[in-house]
């Protein structure tokens, strides 16, 4: 389908354009208030506040987007005009994206990605088009994709794969996006000077009050149990407003991934650029059986949300979806091939030498100065943690390998089981350190275009390391370097 | 699990130019020299007090110098190899961390030449093979001119073979 004319975005934007330039320059706004007051003449502010709604519906005016043959093209720009065009046949992806405001007006922002990583300016984003336009655009822009998928989609309807339930908010609570909000929130208002007033403030007064009444260890206690609570809360609130009532789909060869409550996000991912999955268990979530799910895709960024499919869930419905979309059942959870006694020894020791250390250092010190008690329990509990923490590491390193799939398992704190499929893989390193080299090991790095690029096998054998690399790859097992 | 019969690769063929370990040990030199010049400048001009610290300074510099001049140059042509195949490339670099690494030619995208002032006084050049992978990317480092320019005219001659999206 082919369409020559410029188009204009809604005309609903009319309304929202002036609010959100309203919102961008409420510090100019604030400055145009305080002049105003201050010469007596409030037609400052009413002039600079018709200014900046004028210009916002000027922006709907000078945005225009067309759809050709063989490109698509956005003219942008009030004051700079600029035009992004874009090759159709490097479209990779269609995101949808809707704030609260562009949902009350069934509106949505809509994103095409090429898979390079773009800045800002050279985005390729309607903002914004009608709820029920998408379909109809994103069929146009993934023209290639899904002709193939509309023929299959008339035989089979789509298949969902994974629907979001409440019970997963109970992996939420173990995450730090709670604390990262508040110190982010104490850090702004400290910069916008606040913290001076809060201190002279009533609820600073009796908040010293009850320390002085209460004792220190107390107060400090109850601001701790203050602070976890409330960071748990915002945990789970966050994660129930931005993953709630998720649903992932599959209609033959592409993927839709819809999530938000407030902010509607809707994600289209073409499956034959699917080069596999990641599995990823941080260690709290995997402590209560959970795992996170990212997409191993060409065009897609590895890392972060573009790649994400499933926000922490039960591992099992995280394993059956990445079955469903790599359907090779062993290589998401069959038993992988451990690494063997060097590598083992080069985690103990790594594990263990900073406790080492530190107690070194402690009966050093109590050879000269009186060491309190307490110091040895912590120096031993150290040790114990990073005893398991190194076992739990030896535990879950290994590897697995068939002409079809890599698959690298290593971490505790962030565990991750890599899938990579075999016939993405264009390009093996073989990395020794001099340390690798005297335990005879080797680190393994299967290079794609897809995910995060690089993909591990950590300290396998050194003997082992081309046969992994033969295996997944037959262009290495026959190049003429190869012996066996 | 289908593994195949154990795989070994056997190391590349082919060492960098002779002149390599020089023009590594000069460019290393240059640094470490205008370190010297300082401590002399610290000594004669600012300052001469403090015995130990200029000994100690001397010291490092001495020894920073015979490692990364001598030495590590040294230790780096006997690592450094490449090969090509109309199939692969495949090379092996480094010192302390030594890498092979092996990528097919039918996934290249591009070959790049690359010549610092130093490799052209010289007459070395070094070549970067790209693949789509940011991770992927193969170099063979201070090859002499005509070698490299060997080198890139058949990687390009194999890569134009292969038409596909090299993804």
């Amino acid at each position: 389908m082919t369409e020559r004319v410029w188009h204009r975005l809604s005309p609903r934007m009319l309304l929202v354009h002036p609010v959100h330039e309203v919102l961008r320059q409420i510090p100019l706004l604030v400055g145009a208030v305080v002049v105003g007051s201050a010469t007596g003449n409030s037609w400052w502010t009413v002039a600079i506040v018709a200014l900046t709604i004028a210009f916002g519906v000027l922006r709907w005016f000078t945005t225009t987007y067309r759809i050709e043959t063989d490109e698509v093209q956005l003219r942008t720009g009030v004051l700079q005009r600029k035009v992004v065009s874009l090759p159709r046949n490097r479209i990779r992806s269609v995101q949808t994206d809707a704030r609260l405001l562009h949902q009350l007006l069934g509106l949505t922002v809509l994103r095409v990605s090429t898979g390079q990583q773009v800045r800002g300016d050279t985005e390729f984003a309607l903002d914004a088009v009608r709820v029920e336009e998408v379909p109809r655009l994103r069929s146009i822009l993934l023209a290639d994709s899904l002709a193939a998928a509309d023929q299959a989609e008339a035989q089979a309807p789509g298949r969902q794969l994974a629907r979001w339930q409440l019970s997963w908010l109970r992996y939420s609570p173990l995450s730090f996006t709670g604390l990262a909000m508040i110190l982010a929130a104490v850090g702004v208002t400290y910069q916008a000077g606040l913290g001076a007033i809060l201190e002279h403030s009533r609820l600073a007064e009796s908040g010293r009050d009850a320390a002085q009444r209460f004792g220190v260890v107390a107060s400090v206690a109850v601001f701790g149990v203050v602070v976890v609570l409330a960071s748990v809360g915002l945990s789970v609130l966050r994660s129930l407003v931005t993953f709630g009532n998720l649903t992932l789909r599959r209609d033959a060869e592409v993927l839709h991934l819809q999530h938000g409550l407030l902010r509607k996000r809707e994600h289209t991912f073409d499956m034959r650029r699917l080069r596999g999955g990641t599995l990823r268990q941080p260690l709290l979530v995997r402590l209560l059986g959970g795992a996170r799910l990212d997409a191993v895709m060409t065009g897609v960024a590895g890392a972060g949300e573009a790649s994400l499919l499933l926000p922490p869930c039960p591992v099992r419905t995280a394993e059956s979806v990445l079955t469903d979309l790599i359907a090779d059942v062993n290589t998401v959870s069959g038993p992988v091939r451990g690494h063997g006694p060097a590598a083992t020894r080069r985690r103990w020791t790594r594990g263990l030498v900073f406790p080492v250390v530190v107690a070194a250092g402690l009966v050093l010190a109590a050879a000269f100065v009186a060491v309190p008690p307490w110091a040895w329990i912590a120096v031993a509990a150290l040790a114990l943690t990073c005893a398991l923490l190194a076992a739990d590491r030896v535990r879950a390193l290994g590897h697995r390998v068939d002409d079809r799939w890599l698959v690298a398992r290593a971490g505790s704190l962030e565990r991750r089981r890599d899938c990579i499929a075999a016939e993405g893989i264009i390009g093996w390193t073989v990395r020794q350190t001099f340390f690798q080299r005297r335990a005879g090991v080797a680190t393994l790095i299967a290079a794609t275009a897809a995910g995060v690029k690089h993909y591990q096998v950590i300290d396998v054998p050194a003997e082992l390391s081309w046969s992994i690399a033969g295996t997944a790859s037959p262009w290495v097992a026959d190049s003429e370097w190869a012996r066996s | 699990m289908s593994q195949r019969a154990a795989v070994t690769l056997v190391d590349p063929a082919n060492p960098p130019s002779r002149k390599a370990p020089l023009v590594w040990a000069i460019g290393a030199a240059i640094p470490w020299l205008v370190l010297a010049v300082g401590q002399v400048v610290w000594f004669a001009v600012v300052d001469d007090r403090l015995a130990w610290a200029h000994v100690t300074a001397a010291a490092v510099t001495v020894v920073g110098m015979a490692v990364f001049v001598i030495v590590v140059p040294l230790w780096r042509y006997r690592v450094h190899r490449w090969d090509i195949s109309p199939q692969a490339v495949y090379t092996r670099s480094g010192w302390l961390v030594q890498e092979r690494r092996i990528a097919p030619i039918s996934r290249v995208q591009t070959v790049d030449t690359y010549r610092g002032p130093l490799d052209r006084l010289f007459g070395l050049a070094n070549v970067t093979v790209t693949t789509a992978s940011s991770a992927g990317a193969v170099r063979i480092v201070a090859l002499d001119s005509a070698v490299a320019d060997r080198v890139v005219g058949q990687l390009t001659d194999i890569a134009a073979i292969g038409a596909e999206d090299a993804t």
